[in-house]
């Protein structure tokens, strides 16, 4: 176990830890997690995600994320979050609930939504609601 | 076995991205499956964040859905096709208004499949060659009768000849110099109307409009109008300027493709305008507003505790409701105002020429008019109210959307205040939305 599989969903500083974790710390986590750049292209795919969506991560990686991976967030709600705060050089961790459709199935979901102008890798964290 | 897999995972794939949305419901609207871009399109139209329901989705925009599917006959079909659900009414010129087309086939008893996509860019081609259409009809066909005067540049009558008389009854000494309202039944054209009409004509080369017109005799007739301007010299000084006005009698016609018509323009429960129709003219009127800023009122109108009523006497109940309501709110308004339901129990009505004193009086007007109304569903009289909220056009309103939102905050503020009230948007509300704002 890495120190990484402690962190939940809702931990403060989030973002700083993420970027300096290692690909089995990310597949430890117990919710999903897809790193992108600054062009939009997933980076990072995390087990749990995978298991979720029935998607292996090499047919994602290197994928633009809204229009390729999950055109169900390329709207107001998510995707234009993270343009605003680019665009405005802000920082974003907003948290909000959605509902994505894993197998093609309506799955409430909770969406952590990351970014800070300091760093290219930004992450969409995605924990099932209860 | 891990050839299955990959083929698995490349069908679900191939589903993630298919580029329009699918969605397979039962006959209620409980979504069983639904691919990623319905919920990049229907997530935004949400109002309590889940997506168990597809008519649920939709109500605000498409509240006649649940309604199609309940009425369809056979056991399997296409129960509505590219029906066009108008989702914003966007700003002229900077952001179009936002459309999506809705196509639902019955499976068998138990399943329905739903095929939704942005038609956005389609509306808008669309409306450009329509208006060109608009002018080879007005000009090819079918001109049977018309009357034909020329107009001087405040829009009144200049000169005279016979099928004035033919089509519209009048003789030469009632027409000339008058302004051409007297064409037109009261309550149905404002002398800004008509300035609007000649503006128009001037910058597009016309202005076409259907409407009620009047004969000297009072009788009426569904007439087209097309004012032409003269010349086509910009130059020309505004006093030197004339326009031709032709009048036709189209009631004919407008029987016959009055059945389409309606179907795609009114709302199928009440019969009054639907949203799509409503933000259309709300489009207008606005164009005319920036040319010209003047007087423009919005109401927004809810029914009080409707899910109540539905509850209590049942949902036909609930529908007699709503059509009384739209027919008083009918009733109440002059003709150049659009009254329309929104969607649900939302209705709005959009009213020219009209400040916010003038809009919250005929806002008052219309509450104290369903306060007394009965209406008799299943051998019972039900009784019911409307909270309204009234906002007035100014130049910090960005667009019809912003317009509505703070009519809404006004009508959220008659709610919490106790309902069966109308209020009026104050400028020190906030904005945003009626959490912040209406209190």
């Amino acid at each position: 176990m890495t120190q990484l599989a402690n962190y939940v969903f809702t931990q403060p500083e989030l973002l700083s830890l993420l970027a300096s974790a290692s690909p089995e710390a990310l597949d430890s986590l117990d919710f999903g997690l897809i790193g992108f750049d600054a062009d939009g292209l997933v980076r990072q795919y995390n087990d749990f995600e995978s298991r979720a969506a029935g998607l292996s991560p090499q047919r994602v990686l290197g994928q633009a994320l809204f229009t390729h991976v999950a055109p169900c967030m390329n709207n107001f709600m998510v995707a234009q979050r993270f343009e605003d705060a680019a665009g405005a050089g802000s920082t974003l961790d907003e948290t909000i609930d959605y509902v994505l459709t894993l197998r093609m199935r309506p799955v409430k979901v909770r969406l952590r939504l990351l970014s800070t102008p300091a760093q290219s890798m930004r992450y969409v964290l995605i924990q099932r609601a209860l | 076995m891990e050839n299955l897999e990959s083929e698995y995972e490349a069908l679900l794939q191939f589903l993630y991205l298919a580029p329009v949305g699918i969605v397979q419901t039962a006959l209620d609207g409980s979504i069983a499956m639904i691919n990623p871009l319905s919920a990049q399109l229907l997530m935004p139209l949400s109002r309590n964040g889940n997506l168990d329901n597809l008519f649920d989705a939709l109500d605000q925009v498409a509240p006649e859905l649940r309604n199609l599917v309940d009425q369809f006959p056979q056991s399997h079909g296409t129960v509505c096709d590219s029906l066009r659900v108008q989702l914003s009414a966007g700003i002229p010129g900077k952001k179009d208004a936002r459309m999506l087309s809705l196509t639902v086939l019955k499976l068998d008893e138990s399943r329905l499949m739903a095929v939704i996509s942005d038609i956005t860019q389609v509306v808008r081609r669309e409306r450009q060659l329509k208006q060109s259409e608009a002018w080879f009809s007005a000009v090819l066909t079918g001109i049977t009768d018309y009357a034909l005067m020329s107009l001087d540049p405040s829009g009144r009558i200049e000169s005279w000849n016979q099928s004035i008389s033919r089509v519209t009854g009048h003789s030469e000494r009632a027409v000339i110099g008058r302004q051409i309202s007297l064409f037109h039944p009261p309550g149905a054209i404002t002398s800004d109307r008509i300035a609007d009409r000649l503006v128009e004509a001037d910058a597009n080369g016309w202005s076409l409009d259907n409407g009620w017109c009047l004969r000297a005799d009072g009788s009426r007739f569904w007439g087209n109008t097309m004012i032409a301007p003269l010349s086509r010299d910009d130059d020309l000084p505004e006093e030197e300027r004339g326009y031709a006005l032709i009048i036709r009698d189209i009631t004919d016609k407008r029987e016959a493709g009055d059945s389409v018509l309606r179907a795609s323009a009114c709302d199928y429960l009440t019969g009054i305008a639907n949203r799509r129709t409503f933000f259309e003219a709300a489009e207008l009127e606005l164009e005319r507003w920036r040319r010209f800023p003047r007087p423009l009122s919005v109401v927004a109108i809810d029914a009080d505790f409707f899910k109540q009523i539905n509850d209590t006497w049942g949902h036909p109940a609930g529908d007699e409701v709503l059509r009384n309501l739209a027919q008083t709110l009918s009733a109440t308004v002059r003709e150049i105002d659009v009254v329309a339901r929104l969607g649900g129990e939302e209705f709005a009505a959009l009213l020219p020429s009209t400040d916010l004193e003038g809009a919250v009086r005929l806002a008052e007007r219309f509450r104290s008019a369903v306060e007394s109304q009965r209406v008799m569903a299943g051998g019972q009289e039900i009784r019911y109210t409307v909270s309204v909220g009234v906002a007035s056009m100014d130049s910090q309103v960005s667009g019809m959307d912003q317009l509505l939102k703070l009519a809404d905050s006004a009508l959220y503020a008659a709610k919490k205040a106790g309902r069966n009230q109308v209020w009026p948007h104050r400028a020190d509300h906030v904005l945003t939305g009626p959490e912040d704002g209406a209190t």
